[in-house]
């Protein structure tokens, strides 16, 4: 994972009509990072991540995926959805080899990948089990590891812990941040809560107000695993808290 | 939490479902009670349930009009199953095709719209004078009224299907139609879809019985009609009592069908 460039966000801005939503917005991500992005409610972070899928095309300014404009059809791009998007029809096992599924995945891989993630998620007990027998905890694993299948190139997850409360989303960090560091892949994280951001980034983005700007770009060097009660931790959320309260 | 919800329910499910077990024998056992009080005052008129069990085994022993009670159950049942299998056939591909394409949609969908309040029971006297009163025009009258249901209910399912199941099946680039329509649009719809087979079955069950007191030789609507015409009370109840135990049949078949078709949709 040397220091190659793998996103490369260059002057990109938004517009609604005559609402000006992201506003000249440029920064790369490296191959393997994580980032995450935090931001004011409505400034503009889901925006963002929808321009990246290609569900929105920007006003102006390009984003590129090794070098070239990003299009879904070329880069491997994977979204955790924040709603419990589980395909509720199929197994644990089949939800995890869906996306597999489509990208038309000959059979033998499929079945070693789904493995892997089962194992990582230690979930092989669970591998026949349906949606509907899982916790939202377990159906929320399932769907990150839905995203982790494909081996994307990027990984975007907006608030996928939004709903739940502490203990499963430190559970559910740790979850990610395994996934994260077994697959190494590129991931942009999207949250409001900053003790989260903090505790899973590399990097922190912090949006302004809308029109959105990037305000600070803050690299995290604690070593991991992290320990929210230390000191150093304890100053960087409140630094960072009171960079978004502020403009 | 959900966990928790659904861990108390299976508890108390299991504490209790010996009586849910019990319960529906105690009913019916107050049913044929109830019945033995009310018949006893006039048997011409109410024949008791000996009689009409009695009537039923005689039935099954000697033909009446060319076939025995078992023999009228297996004409109906035939009816209701070609009419079925021929509405199943062709109602869900054009309910998917409604539900998923606006085209479809505007156009026959709009025509369906239009044609649905009408009961089913008034098509029948249309259907008797346009394509008379033999086999060909009861297999279309029990058709008409099984494929409405299932031509709703399959256009309803899909338009029922959340978004959110799409965008997933879209982030991995599922790429055609055909793809998104195979792995998520139908599989999504098929609970919607099998109720609208379940309704088409009542539907089809009953108009079949409608279609034969019009006119047949057999099945089990002509052996309620002939009871009603030679006034002869035990014939008409053995038919009914045959029609519930074929009806209560075809209700165990679908759900076995329903259970292996959509395993995700059985409650826990
Ligand atoms: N499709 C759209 N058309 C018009 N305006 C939009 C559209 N999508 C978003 N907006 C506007 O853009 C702004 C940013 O919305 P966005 O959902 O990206 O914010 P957010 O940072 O994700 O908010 P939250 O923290 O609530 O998730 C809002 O003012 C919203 O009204
Ligand atoms: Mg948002």
């Amino acid at each position: 994972m040397a220091d190659k460039v793998k996103i490369k966000v260059d002057h990109l801005t938004k517009r609604f009509g005559d609402l000006l939503v992201l506003d000249d917005i440029s920064f790369e991500v490296k191959k393997g990072e994580f980032i995450c992005v935090v931001g004011p409610t409505g400034c503009g972070k889901t925006t963002f991540l929808n321009l990246l899928t290609r569900i929105y095309q920007p006003s102006s300014g390009e984003l590129y995926i090794d070098e070239e404009p990003a299009d879904p059809k070329k880069h491997n791009i994977s979204f955790a959805f924040q709603e419990p998007s589980a395909m509720p029809w199929l197994t644990v096992e089949e939800n995890l080899e869906f996306g597999l599924k489509i990208k038309k995945i000959p059979k033998e891989e499929r079945k070693k990948r789904v493995d892997r993630i089962l194992k990582l998620l230690g979930m092989e007990n669970l591998r026949n089990a349906y949606p509907k027998q899982l916790s939202v905890s377990e159906e929320q694993r399932v769907i990150i590891g839905r995203a982790f299948s494909t081996y994307p190139d990027l990984l975007l997850m907006d608030e996928p812990y939004g709903q739940m409360d502490i203990k499963m989303r430190f559970y559910l960090e740790d979850e990610v941040l395994k996934l994260w560091k077994e697959f190494g892949s590129t991931v942009i994280f999207i949250t409001h809560n900053i003790e989260e951001a903090i505790y899973l980034a590399e990097r922190v983005l912090i949006l302004s107000n809308k029109p959105a700007k990037i305000k600070e770009n803050l690299e995290i060097n604690l070593s991991r695993p992290r320990d929210v009660t230390s000191e150093e931790f304890i100053e960087l959320r409140k630094y960072v808290t009171d960079q978004i309260k502020w403009w | 939490m959900r966990i928790k919800k659904e861990k108390i329910s299976t508890e108390y499910k299991m504490k209790y479902s010996i009586w849910y077990h019990v319960l529906p024998f105690l009913s019916i056992g107050l049913l044929i009670a109830v019945w033995y009080l009310g018949s006893s005052s006039n048997p011409m008129i109410f024949p008791t349930p000996n009689t009409v069990l009695r009537r039923m085994i005689e039935l099954s022993q000697n033909k009446l009009s060319g076939y025995t009670l078992i023999g009228h159950m297996g004409v109906s049942l035939l009816r209701v199953a070609v009419s079925l299998g021929l509405a199943i056939i062709i109602g869900v591909p054009l309910g998917v095709l409604i539900g998923w394409s606006r085209g479809v949609r505007a156009t026959i969908g709009a025509v369906f719209e239009c044609i649905r309040p009408i009961p089913m029971l008034a098509w029948i006297p249309l259907m008797v004078m346009w394509f008379g009163i033999g086999e060909k025009s009861k297999i279309i009258m029990i058709f008409m009224a099984a494929l409405m249901p299932i031509v709703v209910n399959s256009y309803t399912g899909i338009k029922m299907i959340s978004p959110l199941y799409l965008d997933v099946g879209k982030m991995f680039n599922a790429s055609t139609e055909w793809q998104l329509l195979r792995s998520i649009v139908l599989p999504a719809a098929l609970p919607t879809i099998f109720a609208g087979i379940r309704n088409a079955t009542s539907m089809a069950l009953m108009v079949v019985l409608a279609a034969e007191m019009i006119a047949a030789r057999a099945g089990l609507g002509f052996l309620i009609n002939r009871g009603m015409e030679v006034f002869d009370v035990s014939l008409v109840m053995s038919g009914m009592v045959a029609i519930g135990v074929t009806g209560a049949l075809v209700a165990v078949l679908t759900n076995f069908i329903e259970r292996k078709l959509c395993p995700w949709n059985r409650s826990i």
